[in-house]
Protein backbone atom coordinates (compact mmCIF):
# COMPACT_ATOMS: atom_id res chain seq x y z
CA UNK A 1 0.00 0.00 0.00
CA UNK A 2 2.87 2.32 0.85
CA UNK A 3 6.34 1.77 -0.51
CA UNK A 4 9.11 4.09 0.61
CA UNK A 5 12.44 3.55 -1.17
CA UNK A 6 15.67 5.32 -0.18
CA UNK A 7 13.81 8.43 0.90
CA UNK A 8 16.01 11.43 1.67
CA UNK A 9 14.66 14.79 2.76
CA UNK A 10 16.91 17.74 3.46
CA UNK A 11 15.94 21.15 4.78
CA UNK A 12 18.81 23.29 3.59
CA UNK A 13 21.84 21.59 5.18
CA UNK A 14 19.87 19.70 7.79
CA UNK A 15 19.09 16.11 6.89
CA UNK A 16 15.68 15.23 8.32
CA UNK A 17 15.24 11.82 6.69
CA UNK A 18 18.29 9.85 5.62
CA UNK A 19 17.92 6.93 3.18
CA UNK A 20 14.77 5.50 4.71
CA UNK A 21 13.07 2.46 3.15
CA UNK A 22 10.05 0.55 4.40
CA UNK A 23 6.80 -0.95 3.19
CA UNK A 24 3.26 -1.05 4.49
CA UNK A 25 1.11 -3.87 3.15
CA UNK A 26 -2.61 -3.82 2.58
CA UNK A 27 -4.68 -4.37 5.73
CA UNK A 28 -1.84 -3.67 8.16
CA UNK A 29 -1.87 -1.23 11.05
CA UNK A 30 1.69 -0.03 11.24
CA UNK A 31 3.14 2.09 14.03
CA UNK A 32 5.77 4.58 13.03
CA UNK A 33 7.82 5.08 16.12
CA UNK A 34 10.62 7.42 17.02
CA UNK A 35 11.61 10.14 19.47
CA UNK A 36 10.63 13.75 18.80
CA UNK A 37 12.66 15.17 15.93
CA UNK A 38 13.44 11.75 14.44
CA UNK A 39 11.87 12.67 11.11
CA UNK A 40 8.48 11.01 11.59
CA UNK A 41 6.35 13.97 10.62
CA UNK A 42 8.61 14.81 7.69
CA UNK A 43 8.30 11.26 6.36
CA UNK A 44 4.53 11.28 6.73
CA UNK A 45 4.30 14.66 5.04
CA UNK A 46 6.24 13.33 2.08
CA UNK A 47 3.95 10.29 1.91
CA UNK A 48 0.89 12.56 2.07
CA UNK A 49 2.27 14.69 -0.76
CA UNK A 50 2.68 17.88 1.26
CA UNK A 51 6.47 17.92 0.99
CA UNK A 52 8.63 16.88 -1.92
CA UNK A 53 11.37 14.31 -1.40
CA UNK A 54 14.97 15.41 -1.95
CA UNK A 55 15.61 11.98 -3.45
CA UNK A 56 14.10 8.52 -3.36
CA UNK A 57 10.64 7.35 -4.35
CA UNK A 58 7.39 7.05 -2.44
CA UNK A 59 4.50 5.07 -3.85
CA UNK A 60 0.99 5.12 -2.47
CA UNK A 61 -1.31 2.36 -3.74
CA UNK A 62 1.03 1.91 -6.71
CA UNK A 63 1.06 5.61 -7.64
CA UNK A 64 4.31 7.55 -7.43
CA UNK A 65 3.56 10.52 -5.18
CA UNK A 66 5.73 12.81 -7.32
CA UNK A 67 4.51 11.73 -10.76
CA UNK A 68 0.91 10.73 -10.12
CA UNK A 69 0.25 13.00 -7.20
CA UNK A 70 -3.51 13.34 -7.76
CA UNK A 71 -4.18 9.61 -7.90
CA UNK A 72 -2.00 9.01 -4.86
CA UNK A 73 -3.63 11.77 -2.82
CA UNK A 74 -7.09 10.45 -3.64
CA UNK A 75 -6.20 7.05 -2.16
CA UNK A 76 -5.01 8.54 1.08
CA UNK A 77 -6.60 10.16 4.13
CA UNK A 78 -4.08 12.23 6.06
CA UNK A 79 -4.36 13.68 9.52
CA UNK A 80 -1.58 16.23 10.17
CA UNK A 81 0.10 16.42 13.56
CA UNK A 82 -1.47 19.68 14.75
CA UNK A 83 -4.93 18.68 13.42
CA UNK A 84 -5.43 21.97 11.61
CA UNK A 85 -9.12 22.82 11.15
CA UNK A 86 -10.98 25.97 10.15
CA UNK A 87 -12.27 27.26 13.49
CA UNK A 88 -15.09 29.33 12.00
CA UNK A 89 -16.88 26.38 10.37
CA UNK A 90 -19.34 23.92 11.84
CA UNK A 91 -18.20 20.30 11.92
CA UNK A 92 -20.66 19.15 9.29
CA UNK A 93 -19.88 22.14 7.05
CA UNK A 94 -16.18 21.47 7.32
CA UNK A 95 -16.51 17.79 6.53
CA UNK A 96 -18.80 18.54 3.56
CA UNK A 97 -16.18 20.96 2.28
CA UNK A 98 -13.51 18.30 2.66
CA UNK A 99 -15.70 15.72 0.92
CA UNK A 100 -16.18 18.04 -2.04
CA UNK A 101 -12.45 18.78 -2.11
CA UNK A 102 -11.71 15.05 -2.12
CA UNK A 103 -14.04 14.64 -5.09
CA UNK A 104 -16.69 12.56 -3.44
CA UNK A 105 -19.55 12.66 -6.00
CA UNK A 106 -22.31 15.12 -5.10
CA UNK A 107 -24.93 12.42 -4.49
CA UNK A 108 -22.72 10.47 -2.07
CA UNK A 109 -21.40 13.43 -0.13
CA UNK A 110 -23.98 13.56 2.65
CA UNK A 111 -23.67 9.84 3.23
CA UNK A 112 -19.83 10.02 3.20
CA UNK A 113 -19.84 12.80 5.80
CA UNK A 114 -22.38 10.97 7.96
CA UNK A 115 -20.36 7.73 7.81
CA UNK A 116 -17.11 9.48 8.66
CA UNK A 117 -18.75 11.25 11.61
CA UNK A 118 -20.09 7.90 12.78
CA UNK A 119 -16.73 6.14 12.59
CA UNK A 120 -14.91 8.97 14.35
CA UNK A 121 -17.72 9.31 16.87
CA UNK A 122 -18.45 13.01 16.38
CA UNK A 123 -22.09 12.91 15.28
CA UNK A 124 -23.19 14.57 18.52
CA UNK A 125 -21.21 17.73 17.68
CA UNK A 126 -22.13 17.88 13.98
CA UNK A 127 -23.56 21.38 14.28
CA UNK A 128 -21.03 22.83 16.70
CA UNK A 129 -18.57 25.47 15.48
CA UNK A 130 -15.12 23.83 15.41
CA UNK A 131 -13.52 26.69 17.36
CA UNK A 132 -15.71 25.81 20.35
CA UNK A 133 -14.77 22.12 20.47
CA UNK A 134 -12.52 20.54 23.08
CA UNK A 135 -9.14 19.14 22.09
CA UNK A 136 -10.42 15.57 22.14
CA UNK A 137 -13.30 16.37 19.81
CA UNK A 138 -11.06 18.36 17.48
CA UNK A 139 -8.75 15.38 17.25
CA UNK A 140 -11.67 13.17 16.29
CA UNK A 141 -12.95 15.70 13.78
CA UNK A 142 -9.47 15.55 12.24
CA UNK A 143 -9.86 11.79 12.13
CA UNK A 144 -13.27 12.14 10.48
CA UNK A 145 -11.64 14.48 7.96
CA UNK A 146 -9.09 11.79 7.06
CA UNK A 147 -11.92 9.25 6.79
CA UNK A 148 -14.24 11.22 4.51
CA UNK A 149 -14.66 9.38 1.25
CA UNK A 150 -13.33 6.23 2.90
CA UNK A 151 -9.80 6.20 1.40
CA UNK A 152 -8.15 2.74 1.52
CA UNK A 153 -5.11 4.20 3.30
CA UNK A 154 -4.98 6.34 6.43
CA UNK A 155 -1.88 8.23 7.50
CA UNK A 156 -2.24 9.63 11.02
CA UNK A 157 0.45 11.83 12.55
CA UNK A 158 0.39 11.44 16.35
CA UNK A 159 -3.36 10.92 16.61
CA UNK A 160 -3.33 10.90 20.41
CA UNK A 161 -0.93 13.80 21.06
CA UNK A 162 -2.10 16.12 23.81
CA UNK A 163 -5.09 14.07 24.89
CA UNK A 164 -6.00 12.95 28.40
CA UNK A 165 -5.94 9.19 29.18
CA UNK A 166 -9.67 8.72 28.58
CA UNK A 167 -9.52 10.46 25.24
CA UNK A 168 -6.43 8.45 24.29
CA UNK A 169 -8.37 5.27 24.97
CA UNK A 170 -11.28 6.48 22.87
CA UNK A 171 -9.08 7.39 19.92
CA UNK A 172 -7.27 4.05 20.20
CA UNK A 173 -10.54 2.20 20.09
CA UNK A 174 -11.54 4.15 16.99
CA UNK A 175 -8.20 3.33 15.33
CA UNK A 176 -8.52 -0.36 16.16
CA UNK A 177 -11.96 -0.34 14.58
CA UNK A 178 -10.57 1.43 11.50
CA UNK A 179 -7.83 -1.17 11.15
CA UNK A 180 -10.44 -3.69 10.10
CA UNK A 181 -11.30 -1.80 6.91
CA UNK A 182 -8.34 0.46 6.19
CA UNK A 183 -4.61 0.21 5.98
CA UNK A 184 -3.26 2.51 8.68
CA UNK A 185 0.13 4.11 9.21
CA UNK A 186 0.25 6.06 12.46
CA UNK A 187 3.17 7.82 14.04
CA UNK A 188 3.79 8.17 17.73
CA UNK A 189 6.56 8.54 20.25
CA UNK A 190 4.67 6.53 22.84
CA UNK A 191 5.46 2.84 22.86
CA UNK A 192 2.35 1.61 24.63
CA UNK A 193 0.37 3.23 21.88
CA UNK A 194 1.95 0.89 19.36
CA UNK A 195 1.47 -2.13 21.62
CA UNK A 196 -2.21 -1.31 21.90
CA UNK A 197 -3.10 -0.81 18.29
CA UNK A 198 -0.43 -1.89 15.80
CA UNK A 199 0.34 -5.19 14.10
CA UNK A 200 3.77 -4.04 13.03
CA UNK A 201 6.18 -1.30 13.95
CA UNK A 202 8.80 0.75 12.12
CA UNK A 203 11.26 2.49 14.42
CA UNK A 204 13.35 5.41 13.22
CA UNK A 205 15.86 7.70 14.90
CA UNK A 206 17.87 10.51 13.42
CA UNK A 207 16.09 10.01 10.11
CA UNK A 208 17.28 6.41 9.80
CA UNK A 209 15.55 3.08 10.18
CA UNK A 210 16.68 1.33 13.39
CA UNK A 211 14.21 -1.54 13.74
CA UNK A 212 11.26 -3.03 11.94
CA UNK A 213 8.97 -5.95 12.59
CA UNK A 214 6.03 -7.22 14.60
CA UNK A 215 5.71 -6.19 18.22
CA UNK A 216 6.87 -9.68 19.30
CA UNK A 217 9.97 -9.52 17.13
CA UNK A 218 10.86 -6.16 18.57
CA UNK A 219 10.23 -7.41 22.11
CA UNK A 220 12.72 -10.23 21.52
CA UNK A 221 15.44 -7.66 21.16
CA UNK A 222 15.04 -6.83 24.81
CA UNK A 223 18.17 -8.03 26.58
CA UNK A 224 18.44 -9.06 30.18
CA UNK A 225 19.39 -6.01 32.19
CA UNK A 226 20.19 -7.66 35.50
CA UNK A 227 19.33 -10.24 38.11
CA UNK A 228 16.76 -10.30 40.85
CA UNK A 229 17.52 -12.60 43.81
CA UNK A 230 15.99 -13.42 47.15
CA UNK A 231 18.63 -14.38 49.66
CA UNK A 232 18.68 -15.47 53.31
CA UNK A 233 21.64 -14.52 55.46
CA UNK A 234 23.78 -11.46 56.03
CA UNK A 235 23.04 -8.53 53.69
CA UNK A 236 26.48 -6.92 53.74
CA UNK A 237 28.22 -10.22 53.06
CA UNK A 238 25.91 -10.87 50.13
CA UNK A 239 26.48 -7.43 48.56
CA UNK A 240 30.25 -7.72 49.04
CA UNK A 241 30.28 -11.16 47.37
CA UNK A 242 28.23 -9.90 44.41
CA UNK A 243 30.27 -6.77 43.80
CA UNK A 244 33.36 -8.79 43.11
CA UNK A 245 31.84 -10.54 40.08
CA UNK A 246 32.80 -9.53 36.57
CA UNK A 247 29.94 -7.96 34.64
CA UNK A 248 28.04 -6.67 37.63
CA UNK A 249 28.20 -2.91 37.93
CA UNK A 250 25.79 -2.44 40.77
CA UNK A 251 24.34 -4.62 43.52
CA UNK A 252 21.80 -3.12 45.89
CA UNK A 253 19.07 -4.23 48.24
CA UNK A 254 15.71 -4.13 46.54
CA UNK A 255 13.53 -2.46 49.15
CA UNK A 256 10.48 -2.60 46.94
CA UNK A 257 10.31 -6.40 46.92
CA UNK A 258 8.44 -7.81 49.91
CA UNK A 259 10.16 -10.57 51.82
CA UNK A 260 9.23 -12.56 54.90
CA UNK A 261 11.54 -13.04 57.85
CA UNK A 262 14.19 -10.71 59.19
CA UNK A 263 17.23 -12.17 57.52
CA UNK A 264 15.55 -12.61 54.16
CA UNK A 265 16.04 -9.83 51.64
CA UNK A 266 15.89 -9.14 47.91
CA UNK A 267 18.92 -8.04 45.92
CA UNK A 268 19.05 -6.46 42.52
CA UNK A 269 22.16 -6.66 40.33
CA UNK A 270 22.69 -4.66 37.14
CA UNK A 271 24.78 -5.95 34.26
CA UNK A 272 27.26 -3.71 32.59
CA UNK A 273 25.99 -2.49 29.20
CA UNK A 274 28.44 -4.56 27.15
CA UNK A 275 27.22 -7.91 28.47
CA UNK A 276 25.61 -10.16 25.83
CA UNK A 277 23.16 -12.99 26.56
CA UNK A 278 25.81 -15.70 27.04
CA UNK A 279 27.96 -13.54 29.30
CA UNK A 280 24.88 -12.60 31.32
CA UNK A 281 24.09 -16.27 31.82
CA UNK A 282 27.67 -16.91 33.03
CA UNK A 283 27.48 -13.93 35.36
CA UNK A 284 24.22 -15.34 36.78
CA UNK A 285 25.96 -18.65 37.52
CA UNK A 286 28.89 -16.84 39.09
CA UNK A 287 26.60 -14.71 41.27
CA UNK A 288 24.72 -17.69 42.65
CA UNK A 289 28.00 -19.53 43.19
CA UNK A 290 29.52 -16.58 45.05
CA UNK A 291 26.53 -16.26 47.38
CA UNK A 292 26.48 -19.96 48.17
CA UNK A 293 30.26 -19.84 48.64
CA UNK A 294 29.84 -17.00 51.15
CA UNK A 295 27.51 -19.18 53.22
CA UNK A 296 24.26 -17.59 52.16
CA UNK A 297 21.08 -19.29 50.94
CA UNK A 298 19.64 -18.34 47.56
CA UNK A 299 15.87 -18.73 47.46
CA UNK A 300 15.09 -17.14 44.10
CA UNK A 301 17.00 -15.91 41.04
CA UNK A 302 15.27 -14.41 38.03
CA UNK A 303 16.52 -12.32 35.12
CA UNK A 304 15.30 -8.75 34.88
CA UNK A 305 14.36 -7.91 31.29
CA UNK A 306 14.64 -4.33 30.16
CA UNK A 307 11.24 -2.76 29.61
CA UNK A 308 10.03 -1.90 26.14
CA UNK A 309 10.62 1.73 27.00
CA UNK A 310 14.25 0.95 27.82
CA UNK A 311 14.56 -1.03 24.60
CA UNK A 312 13.15 1.93 22.71
CA UNK A 313 15.69 4.17 24.39
CA UNK A 314 18.49 1.77 23.48
CA UNK A 315 17.38 1.49 19.86
CA UNK A 316 16.97 5.18 19.28
CA UNK A 317 19.75 6.37 21.58
CA UNK A 318 22.31 3.95 20.14
CA UNK A 319 21.68 5.44 16.75
CA UNK A 320 22.63 8.89 17.95
CA UNK A 321 25.90 7.51 19.39
CA UNK A 322 26.65 5.83 16.05
CA UNK A 323 26.12 9.10 14.27
CA UNK A 324 28.54 10.97 16.51
CA UNK A 325 31.03 8.13 16.20
CA UNK A 326 30.89 8.33 12.44
CA UNK A 327 31.44 12.04 12.45
CA UNK A 328 34.86 11.86 14.08
CA UNK A 329 36.86 10.06 11.36
CA UNK A 330 35.43 12.51 8.85
CA UNK A 331 36.77 15.41 10.88
CA UNK A 332 40.15 13.71 11.14
CA UNK A 333 40.28 13.26 7.37
CA UNK A 334 39.41 16.85 6.84
CA UNK A 335 42.19 17.93 9.19
CA UNK A 336 44.83 15.80 7.47
CA UNK B 1 -9.75 22.59 -11.59
CA UNK B 2 -12.53 20.71 -9.82
CA UNK B 3 -11.11 21.95 -6.58
CA UNK B 4 -12.10 25.50 -7.61
CA UNK B 5 -15.69 25.54 -6.37
CA UNK B 6 -15.31 24.17 -2.86
CA UNK B 7 -12.36 26.46 -2.11
CA UNK B 8 -14.07 29.46 -3.72
CA UNK B 9 -17.20 28.91 -1.61
CA UNK B 10 -15.21 28.36 1.56
CA UNK B 11 -13.15 31.52 1.03
CA UNK B 12 -16.29 33.62 0.64
CA UNK B 13 -17.78 31.96 3.70
CA UNK B 14 -14.62 32.49 5.74
CA UNK B 15 -14.50 36.17 4.79
CA UNK B 16 -18.13 37.01 5.42
CA UNK B 17 -18.33 35.06 8.67
CA UNK B 18 -15.76 37.35 10.29
CA UNK B 19 -16.63 40.78 11.70
CA UNK B 20 -13.71 42.21 9.71
CA UNK B 21 -15.65 41.80 6.46
CA UNK B 22 -18.67 43.70 7.72
CA UNK B 23 -16.54 46.42 9.25
CA UNK B 24 -14.70 46.85 5.96
CA UNK B 25 -17.89 46.95 3.92
CA UNK B 26 -19.57 49.38 6.30
CA UNK B 27 -16.61 51.74 6.38
CA UNK B 28 -16.24 51.47 2.62
CA UNK B 29 -19.87 52.35 1.94
CA UNK B 30 -19.85 55.13 4.54
CA UNK B 31 -16.78 56.75 2.99
CA UNK B 32 -18.15 56.34 -0.53
CA UNK B 33 -21.52 57.74 0.53
CA UNK B 34 -19.85 60.79 2.09
CA UNK B 35 -17.67 61.16 -0.97
CA UNK B 36 -20.71 61.08 -3.22
CA UNK B 37 -22.67 63.48 -1.05
CA UNK B 38 -19.86 66.04 -0.94
CA UNK B 39 -19.39 65.84 -4.71
CA UNK B 40 -23.07 66.30 -5.48
CA UNK B 41 -23.24 69.15 -3.00
CA UNK B 42 -20.16 70.74 -4.58
CA UNK B 43 -21.51 70.41 -8.12
CA UNK B 44 -24.94 71.74 -7.23
CA UNK B 45 -23.51 74.91 -5.67
CA UNK B 46 -20.49 75.54 -7.88
CA UNK B 47 -21.56 73.81 -11.06
CA UNK B 48 -20.96 76.80 -13.32
CA UNK B 49 -17.22 77.12 -12.81
CA UNK B 50 -16.31 73.51 -13.44
CA UNK B 51 -18.36 72.73 -16.47
CA UNK B 52 -15.72 70.44 -17.98
CA UNK B 53 -16.37 67.85 -15.30
CA UNK B 54 -19.26 65.70 -14.18
CA UNK B 55 -19.93 64.22 -10.75
CA UNK B 56 -19.35 60.79 -12.25
CA UNK B 57 -15.85 61.73 -13.39
CA UNK B 58 -15.05 63.26 -10.05
CA UNK B 59 -16.32 60.22 -8.22
CA UNK B 60 -13.93 57.83 -10.00
CA UNK B 61 -11.06 60.14 -10.85
CA UNK B 62 -9.46 63.47 -10.05
CA UNK B 63 -9.73 63.03 -6.29
CA UNK B 64 -7.43 61.19 -3.95
CA UNK B 65 -10.36 59.57 -2.18
CA UNK B 66 -10.63 56.57 -4.49
CA UNK B 67 -7.00 55.56 -3.87
CA UNK B 68 -7.29 56.21 -0.18
CA UNK B 69 -10.22 53.82 -0.04
CA UNK B 70 -8.39 51.15 -2.05
CA UNK B 71 -5.27 51.65 0.04
CA UNK B 72 -7.25 51.00 3.22
CA UNK B 73 -9.50 48.31 1.78
CA UNK B 74 -7.30 45.93 -0.21
CA UNK B 75 -4.58 44.96 2.32
CA UNK B 76 -7.00 43.71 5.01
CA UNK B 77 -8.96 41.82 2.35
CA UNK B 78 -5.99 39.86 1.04
CA UNK B 79 -3.83 39.51 4.15
CA UNK B 80 -5.38 36.29 5.40
CA UNK B 81 -5.63 34.45 2.06
CA UNK B 82 -2.52 32.30 2.50
CA UNK B 83 -0.80 33.68 5.59
CA UNK B 84 -3.60 32.53 7.87
CA UNK B 85 -3.65 29.02 6.40
CA UNK B 86 0.10 28.70 6.76
CA UNK B 87 0.14 30.00 10.32
CA UNK B 88 -2.65 27.72 11.50
CA UNK B 89 -1.38 24.77 9.44
CA UNK B 90 -4.64 24.24 7.54
CA UNK B 91 -2.60 24.62 4.37
CA UNK B 92 -1.33 21.11 5.11
CA UNK B 93 -4.76 19.49 4.93
CA UNK B 94 -5.68 21.71 1.99
CA UNK B 95 -2.67 20.78 -0.14
CA UNK B 96 -2.80 17.07 0.71
CA UNK B 97 -6.30 16.85 -0.75
CA UNK B 98 -6.34 16.16 -4.49
CA UNK B 99 -6.06 19.82 -5.53
CA UNK B 100 -3.73 21.71 -7.87
CA UNK B 101 -1.77 24.81 -6.87
CA UNK B 102 -3.31 26.70 -9.78
CA UNK B 103 -6.82 25.70 -8.69
CA UNK B 104 -6.19 26.84 -5.12
CA UNK B 105 -4.72 30.21 -6.13
CA UNK B 106 -7.42 30.81 -8.73
CA UNK B 107 -10.20 30.00 -6.27
CA UNK B 108 -8.77 32.30 -3.61
CA UNK B 109 -8.24 35.13 -6.07
CA UNK B 110 -11.71 34.74 -7.55
CA UNK B 111 -13.24 34.80 -4.07
CA UNK B 112 -11.49 38.00 -3.03
CA UNK B 113 -12.30 39.62 -6.39
CA UNK B 114 -15.95 38.66 -5.97
CA UNK B 115 -15.95 40.28 -2.55
CA UNK B 116 -14.41 43.40 -4.04
CA UNK B 117 -17.07 43.58 -6.76
CA UNK B 118 -19.79 42.99 -4.18
CA UNK B 119 -18.48 45.95 -2.18
CA UNK B 120 -18.66 48.24 -5.18
CA UNK B 121 -22.04 46.99 -6.35
CA UNK B 122 -24.13 49.26 -4.07
CA UNK B 123 -22.42 52.33 -5.54
CA UNK B 124 -24.38 51.75 -8.77
CA UNK B 125 -27.24 53.24 -6.77
CA UNK B 126 -25.47 56.62 -6.93
CA UNK B 127 -25.75 56.52 -10.68
CA UNK B 128 -29.44 55.81 -10.37
CA UNK B 129 -29.73 58.81 -8.04
CA UNK B 130 -27.83 61.05 -10.46
CA UNK B 131 -30.14 59.83 -13.21
CA UNK B 132 -33.02 61.58 -11.39
CA UNK B 133 -31.60 65.01 -12.10
CA UNK B 134 -29.60 64.63 -15.27
CA UNK B 135 -28.32 62.37 -17.98
CA UNK B 136 -25.77 59.67 -17.45
CA UNK B 137 -23.43 58.45 -20.16
CA UNK B 138 -23.57 54.75 -19.44
CA UNK B 139 -20.53 54.08 -21.60
CA UNK B 140 -18.49 56.37 -19.40
CA UNK B 141 -19.94 54.72 -16.31
CA UNK B 142 -19.00 51.29 -17.67
CA UNK B 143 -15.50 52.48 -18.47
CA UNK B 144 -15.14 53.92 -14.95
CA UNK B 145 -16.23 50.65 -13.37
CA UNK B 146 -13.83 48.77 -15.65
CA UNK B 147 -11.09 51.02 -14.28
CA UNK B 148 -12.15 50.28 -10.71
CA UNK B 149 -12.14 46.56 -11.47
CA UNK B 150 -8.71 46.63 -13.12
CA UNK B 151 -6.98 48.77 -10.50
CA UNK B 152 -8.57 46.77 -7.67
CA UNK B 153 -7.78 43.50 -9.43
CA UNK B 154 -4.12 44.48 -9.70
CA UNK B 155 -3.93 45.53 -6.06
CA UNK B 156 -5.67 42.35 -4.91
CA UNK B 157 -3.24 40.26 -6.92
CA UNK B 158 -0.29 42.02 -5.27
CA UNK B 159 -1.94 41.53 -1.88
CA UNK B 160 -2.42 37.81 -2.52
CA UNK B 161 1.25 37.41 -3.42
CA UNK B 162 2.30 39.22 -0.24
CA UNK B 163 0.06 36.91 1.76
CA UNK B 164 1.69 33.91 0.10
CA UNK B 165 5.26 34.91 0.90
CA UNK B 166 4.81 35.39 4.64
CA UNK B 167 3.18 33.51 7.50
CA UNK B 168 2.27 36.72 9.28
CA UNK B 169 -0.98 38.40 8.32
CA UNK B 170 0.26 41.67 9.71
CA UNK B 171 3.41 41.58 7.59
CA UNK B 172 1.30 40.78 4.53
CA UNK B 173 -0.90 43.77 5.35
CA UNK B 174 2.04 46.14 5.73
CA UNK B 175 3.85 44.88 2.62
CA UNK B 176 0.71 45.17 0.49
CA UNK B 177 -0.04 48.66 1.74
CA UNK B 178 3.55 49.74 1.09
CA UNK B 179 3.55 48.37 -2.46
CA UNK B 180 0.23 50.01 -3.29
CA UNK B 181 1.50 53.28 -1.88
CA UNK B 182 4.81 52.94 -3.74
CA UNK B 183 2.99 52.37 -7.03
CA UNK B 184 0.85 55.43 -6.39
CA UNK B 185 3.79 57.63 -5.47
CA UNK B 186 5.72 56.45 -8.52
CA UNK B 187 2.73 57.53 -10.59
CA UNK B 188 2.68 60.94 -8.97
CA UNK B 189 6.24 61.30 -10.24
CA UNK B 190 4.63 62.13 -13.57
CA UNK B 191 3.90 65.60 -12.24
CA UNK B 192 7.29 66.31 -10.69
CA UNK B 193 9.68 65.00 -13.37
CA UNK B 194 10.47 66.98 -16.48
CA UNK B 195 8.60 66.21 -19.67
CA UNK B 196 10.52 64.09 -22.15
CA UNK B 197 12.79 62.30 -19.68
CA UNK B 198 12.73 58.50 -19.30
CA UNK B 199 11.64 58.86 -15.69
CA UNK B 200 8.66 60.89 -16.77
CA UNK B 201 7.65 58.23 -19.29
CA UNK B 202 7.92 55.46 -16.73
CA UNK B 203 5.99 57.42 -14.13
CA UNK B 204 3.20 58.33 -16.50
CA UNK B 205 2.97 54.73 -17.67
CA UNK B 206 2.36 53.41 -14.16
CA UNK B 207 0.37 56.39 -12.90
CA UNK B 208 -2.80 54.98 -11.37
CA UNK B 209 -3.99 58.54 -10.93
CA UNK B 210 -3.80 59.32 -14.65
CA UNK B 211 -5.23 55.93 -15.59
CA UNK B 212 -8.29 56.38 -13.43
CA UNK B 213 -8.83 59.88 -14.82
CA UNK B 214 -8.84 58.34 -18.29
CA UNK B 215 -11.21 55.54 -17.33
CA UNK B 216 -13.47 58.01 -15.53
CA UNK B 217 -13.79 60.13 -18.65
CA UNK B 218 -14.59 57.10 -20.79
CA UNK B 219 -11.15 56.59 -22.35
CA UNK B 220 -10.24 52.90 -22.52
CA UNK B 221 -6.64 52.86 -23.68
CA UNK B 222 -5.19 49.48 -24.73
CA UNK B 223 -1.89 50.36 -23.00
CA UNK B 224 -3.80 50.60 -19.73
CA UNK B 225 -5.45 47.26 -20.35
CA UNK B 226 -2.06 45.63 -20.94
CA UNK B 227 -0.60 47.33 -17.87
CA UNK B 228 -3.36 46.14 -15.54
CA UNK B 229 -3.48 42.76 -17.24
CA UNK B 230 0.18 42.35 -16.28
CA UNK B 231 -0.41 43.77 -12.82
CA UNK B 232 -2.99 41.03 -12.25
CA UNK B 233 -1.36 38.10 -14.06
CA UNK B 234 2.23 38.54 -12.92
CA UNK B 235 1.72 38.41 -9.13
CA UNK B 236 -0.88 35.71 -9.73
CA UNK B 237 1.57 33.33 -11.33
CA UNK B 238 4.34 34.16 -8.90
CA UNK B 239 1.83 33.16 -6.20
CA UNK B 240 1.24 29.83 -7.94
CA UNK B 241 5.00 29.27 -8.01
CA UNK B 242 5.28 30.28 -4.35
CA UNK B 243 2.62 27.73 -3.39
CA UNK B 244 4.54 25.06 -5.33
CA UNK B 245 7.75 26.13 -3.65
CA UNK B 246 6.47 25.39 -0.11
CA UNK B 247 6.79 21.71 -0.89
CA UNK B 248 10.55 22.19 -0.97
CA UNK B 249 10.78 24.34 2.16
Amino acid sequence: MISVQHLVKRYGWKVAVDDLSFEVDKGEVVGFLGPNGAGKSTTLRVIAGFLGATSGTVKVAGHDIAKESFEARQKLGYMPEAVPLYPEMRVVEYLSFRAELKRVPRGDRKRAVWDAMGKANVRDVANVVIGHLSKGYRQRVGLADALVGSPPLLVLDEPTAGLDPNQIREVREVIQELGKEHTVLLSTHILSEVEASCSRVVVIAGGKLVAEGSMDEIAKKRRSAGLHMVVRGNLDAALAALRGIEGITKATRDHAARTDGEDVFAVRCSWSKKLDEAAAARATEAAIGALVGAGLFVREASPVKSSLEELFGELTGARAEDASGEAEPDDAEAAS
Amino acid sequence: MRSFWPIYKRELFAFFVTPLAWVLITVFLLVQGMHFFLLVDHFSTAGQQISDQTPLQAFFGNTVLLYLVLFLLVPPMTMRLFAEERRSGTIESLMTAPVSSLGVVLAKYAAVLTTYVAMWAPTVLYLVILRQTGDIDWNVAASAYLGVLLVGGGYLSIGMLMSAITKSQFLALVLTAMLILALFILGVGEFVTRDGTVMHDICSHVSVWAHMNDFASGVVDSRRLVFYGSLIVLPFFVTVRAVDAWRWG
